[in-house]
């Protein structure tokens, strides 16, 4: 018994979508990849705007889209509850309305969602006098409302305020049987809200299982981009934040209360002495490891941030790097983003 | 933005083209006279019938219109440039050739005319519904156009995410589509209606010139111009101001040209 089973090929603009993808009830998957490897079209593959050339798909065990058998599913008759990067909210419907679009929803459902996710102030409103955090609330409302077997949701937190993320994540973890997928191309938020990730490259599926699986053995140099990132949990307040281990750091952009810290490792600049001009985070760290990683090398830092650097086999050899060796870490604050936690 | 002068020159041209003929007929109107003219049965008559005509050609144009604007902007099938181009046709031809086309398909005689009187006992020719019928021809064109550009201009993201909410199609075309659609519809009508109030030519040649039943208000102004100008004076006022006081509470929400705001 799967939520989507698909092991199948789509075809959009240039991009040939060729993917096996497997989701239980109850299961949340990330879906990270880069800009134009096929996310959103693969969504579109199961609400049915896209259908498959070949192949098959099942939604809840029922034969949805078979191309050689002459299947298809319209969309209106899928399981499926989708809320879309622009949301697309009805324009000449309230908010209330817009909820309750779906001929599954209830006015009780409806009534439910609005005030969990604190929108019941604006039932009465239309769309465009909402901020893009209400926005976003508003269509995952109308998404659930219907109540979906599976849930797709294409970058449902991309730059969205501290709230309005609490509220969703909250409204998101009490899923019960519904399977999610999720579209992101932000780690924490995998790592923080998805049982499994999917790393979808070129249109194909380049790697799929937790995001420790990933982290020891990324297959792609997107993966290993992916599960090199530096996390450190910290506290916020304004422009600085402090780590577990009492260390401050400068941030580009204030935040409030707990939060982790995503720092790059190729954000991360290794210097033999103390370096002078912009950086506003340095510290003396102890190398412990070197790992190649593809083209590059990562670096194993430990000191008062333990932190990966990653930088080229040439800057190795011009820095003599060497586990034991000491060096100067610099990271700018613009690098540097928080996260609510 | 400022207008380069000979843009501006010709631009007061164009204005000047349109305003002249209508100050022509105000300055000739003969006002001290009009009550009287005005309260004839052949002036009141072509008016009422005129309106009449006008406003179900209009309907009946939004009725048969919508679906086929509809239908030629989101639904692909082979010859849609063929029956575009065939439904743009009596914008192009010549009114009193529709008007004998249609004679000739709905007359007594006609291909289908003789079918619909032997079987409804329906007579359309020298009829008001025959004038309806030469009215909705010339004026669908206007319709269908507006219609459709509006509804190829506009994504159809809205229904598809309406779809994947679990709306069946009929359900997205009510609660999506046409509610969008309104604005367009109603420049659409409004278009439509003017062509209808204007309708000359089809209407002669197929519905004849009765008065009281087929004879509008065009008929009635250029029948009026031989016999008494005075009367056809104060028939081309009373066109004159139907078609200002519908046209202008629409111009800003309903005509193309200024959009409103969203």
């Amino acid at each position: 018994m799967s939520a989507i089973h698909l092991a199948g090929t789509a075809h959009t603009g240039d991009l040939e979508l060729e993917v096996g993808l497997s989701v239980e009830p109850g299961e949340t998957v990330a879906l990270l990849g880069p800009n134009g490897a096929g996310k959103t079209s693969l969504l579109r593959v199961l609400t049915g705007l896209l259908p498959l050339s070949s192949g098959h798909l099942n939604l809840s065990n029922h034969a949805t889209d078979i191309p050689e058998a002459g299947v298809f599913v319209e969309p209106h008759r899928r399981p499926i509850g989708w809320v879309p990067q622009d949301r697309l909210l009805f324009p000449h419907l309230t908010v209330r309305q817009n909820v309750g679009f779906s001929p599954r929803s209830t006015p009780e459902r409806v009534g439910q969602l609005l005030e969990s996710l604190s929108i019941s102030d604006l039932a009465a409103k239309r769309p465009d006098e909402c901020s893009g955090g209400q926005a976003q609330r508003v269509a995952l409302a109308r998404a659930i409302a219907a109540e979906p077997e599976i849930l797709l949701l294409d970058e449902p937190s991309a730059a969205l305020d501290i709230d309005s993320k609490h509220l969703i994540n909250s409204l998101l973890e009490d899923h019960g049987d519904r399977a999610t997928l999720l579209v992101t191309h932000d780690p924490v938020e995998a790592a923080t809200m998805a049982d499994r990730i999917v790393i979808l490259e070129n249109g194909r599926v380049t790697q799929s299982g937790n995001l420790a699986d990933v982290r020891t053995r990324p297959l792609t140099r997107y993966a290993a981009s992916l599960a090199g990132l530096n996390t450190i949990a910290a506290r916020a307040t304004g422009n600085t934040a402090t780590t577990e281990d009492g260390v401050v750091v400068v941030l580009g952009e204030p935040a409030s209360g707990p939060v982790q810290l995503v720092v790059p490792p190729v954000a991360v600049a290794l210097h033999r002495s103390a370096p002078d001009g912009s950086p506003r985070n340095v510290w003396e760290a102890t190398v412990t490891e070197l790992q190649p990683a593809f083209d590059r090398v990562r670096v194993v830092l430990t000191g008062p941030l333990p932190i990966v650097a990653e930088v080229t086999p040439a800057s190795v050899d011009a820095l003599s790097l060497a586990p034991g060796v000491t060096v100067w870490a610099a990271v700018k604050a613009t690098e540097i983003s928080a996260h609510p936690a | 933005m400022r207008a380069p002068r000979p843009v501006l020159a010709t631009a007061t041209l164009g204005v000047g083209f349109i305003a002249l003929p209508v100050v022509g007929l105000l300055q000739r109107t003969p006002w001290s006279s009009l009550d009287d003219l005005l309260s004839r049965e052949s002036v009141i008559r072509p008016l009422l019938l005129s309106l009449l005509v006008s406003v179900i050609a209009a309907l009946v144009t939004v009725l048969l219109g919508t679906p086929l604007a509809w239908t030629l902007a989101r639904v692909d099938m082979p010859g849609r440039r063929i029956i575009r181009a065939l439904i743009l046709l009596p914008m192009v031809l010549p009114p009193v050739v529709g008007g004998t086309a249609l004679l000739f398909a709905l007359g007594r005689r006609g291909l289908v005319g003789q079918w619909l009187e032997r079987w409804f006992g329906l007579t359309l020719p020298f009829t008001t519904a025959g004038a309806v019928v030469a009215a909705v021809f010339v004026s669908l064109p206007f319709y269908v156009i507006a219609v459709e550009t509006a509804l190829e201009s506009s994504t159809d993201d809205l229904e598809q995410m309406a779809g994947t909410l679990g709306a069946e199609p009929m359900r997205v075309l009510r609660r999506i589509t046409l509610p969008r659609l309104l604005p367009a519809m109603g420049a659409g009508m409004a278009l439509a209606w003017a062509r209808a109030l204007g309708e000359f030519g089809a209407t002669i040649t197929f519905a004849g010139n009765l008065p009281g039943r087929t004879q509008t208000l065009p008929l009635a102004t250029f029948l009026a111009l031989e016999s008494d100008p005075e009367e056809a004076l104060a028939l081309s006022l009373v066109m004159l101001v139907v078609s200002l006081a519908v046209l202008i509470p629409m111009r800003d929400r309903w005509l193309p040209g200024r959009r409103p705001e969203q």
